[in-house]
């Protein structure tokens, strides 16, 4: 029987960082191959290897905190602060994009006719598609608080029905942002304000899938009882992430669906 | 999983959508259901801080004692040997650090003595 004089998780040795590694190298390649030679096979490798691993990686994770219990206080406050640095990181990440948006729009070069929007473009009202997308959002940081207050209060009813609000309120901002991509006017190749536009929107989209799944795992994790009331950490993080979508798409929508247009 | 996802959603509906919860679980029944959930290292954590043991792995800085040689500074350990740091002045700016063994106490260099006793892993 092990000594347990140490509260630190020591982690087994794994396969999945070197297979994490190697999907990052094929998916490199593959978008690269996809792009000059128009030609997917290679990225779908990589993304079904980035899948396996994901689901491999995390699965081991879940077995080592759930059913091994290694997930002492002091484990927990790690992942705390690991969550919190990658949040940071993010936040810095569409700082670049914000940063583009306002380098191209405060002093309107004179290709773009010295005006935002650039002469030509027609931009999306604001108070149609984008400020419903606003509302789903906001009431989804409302159903995701519902759901954490249930596992801590132990209602497992009122959780599951809290956190599948909150799933499909995230479906339906992504099927209007498809739908409202789908009507655009102008492309990402229509001047620094498409290129701006959707790669600042393409990403924040992008976040809203990955916290959806996010939340959709800790959807089957509840169903399978993993969450205590003082225990779920996997709850917590995708709440902190999908906060923190939630707050990108505040800013995309005033500075530029609102002030932009 | 979806259909089972859909299920398990619809089938909880009818009996709880319709009240709302405004009793709220006492500290002690969430502690009571987060322990009986927990397992393994951490359900050890949990039982030793219910038990009045605020540290169970024996993390905390140790004030010291006299730590003559009759009278030594006694440092659990669950092994045969402990690496151990003094802080030999109050106003030290460096720890410094030894390997203190199962036996016979130990001196740092400061003067202060360490003795080594058995202690029970959690």
């Amino acid at each position: 029987m092990a000594k347990h004089t140490h509260p630190f998780h020591m982690v087994d040795q794994s396969p999945w960082p070197l297979t994490g590694a190697l999907s990052a190298l094929t998916l490199t390649m593959g978008l690269i191959k996809w792009f000059h030679k128009m030609n997917p096979n290679l990225l779908m490798l990589a993304m079904f290897i980035t899948l396996v691993t994901m689901i491999q990686w995390w699965r081991d994770i879940i077995r080592e905190s759930t059913f091994q219990g290694n997930h002492t206080s002091i484990v927990m406050s790690g992942l705390r602060w690991g969550m919190i640095l990658f949040i940071v990181s993010e936040i810095l990440f569409f700082a670049s994009f914000f940063w583009a948006f306002f380098h191209s729009s405060l002093s309107p070069s004179i290709e773009l006719g010295s005006s935002w929007p650039p002469s030509g473009i027609s931009p999306f009202n604001p108070f149609q598609i984008p400020l419903l997308n606003t509302a789903i959002l906001l009431s989804s940081g409302v159903t995701i608080t519902w759901a954490h207050h249930s596992i801590m209060e132990n209602n497992h009813p009122q959780s599951l029905q809290a956190l599948f609000l909150t799933i499909i309120l995230g479906l339906y901002f992504t099927s209007l942002q498809a739908w409202e991509y789908w009507e655009a006017p102008f492309s990402i190749a229509d001047s620094a304000y498409g290129t701006t536009f959707f790669v600042a929107t393409g990403f924040h989209g992008l976040h809203v899938i990955i916290g959806t799944s996010f939340l959709s795992i800790c959807f089957i994790r509840l169903m399978f009882f993993h969450f205590s009331p003082n225990h779920h950490f996997g709850f917590e993080a995708a709440a902190w992430y999908w906060h923190f979508v939630d707050v990108v798409w505040l800013f995309l929508f005033i500075s530029i669906y609102w002030w932009g247009s | 999983m979806a259909s089972l996802a859909l299920r398990k959603v619809i089938s909880q509906v009818p009996r709880n959508v319709l009240y709302l919860s405004t009793r709220s679980l006492s500290k002690n029944l969430v502690d009571t259901f987060s322990m009986e959930h927990a397992t393994g290292l951490e359900k050890k954590e949990m039982m030793a801080k219910a038990a009045g043991n605020e540290n169970p792995f024996d993390m905390r800085v140790y004030k010291r004692g006299p730590g003559t040689k009759t009278d030594p500074n006694i440092i659990p350990s669950a092994y045969e040997e402990r690496l151990i740091g003094c802080i030999c002045e109050e106003d030290a700016t460096c720890i410094n650090w030894m390997w203190l063994e199962k036996g016979d106490p130990k001196r740092c260099e400061c003067g202060y003595w360490f003795k080594l006793v058995d202690a029970k892993p959690l």
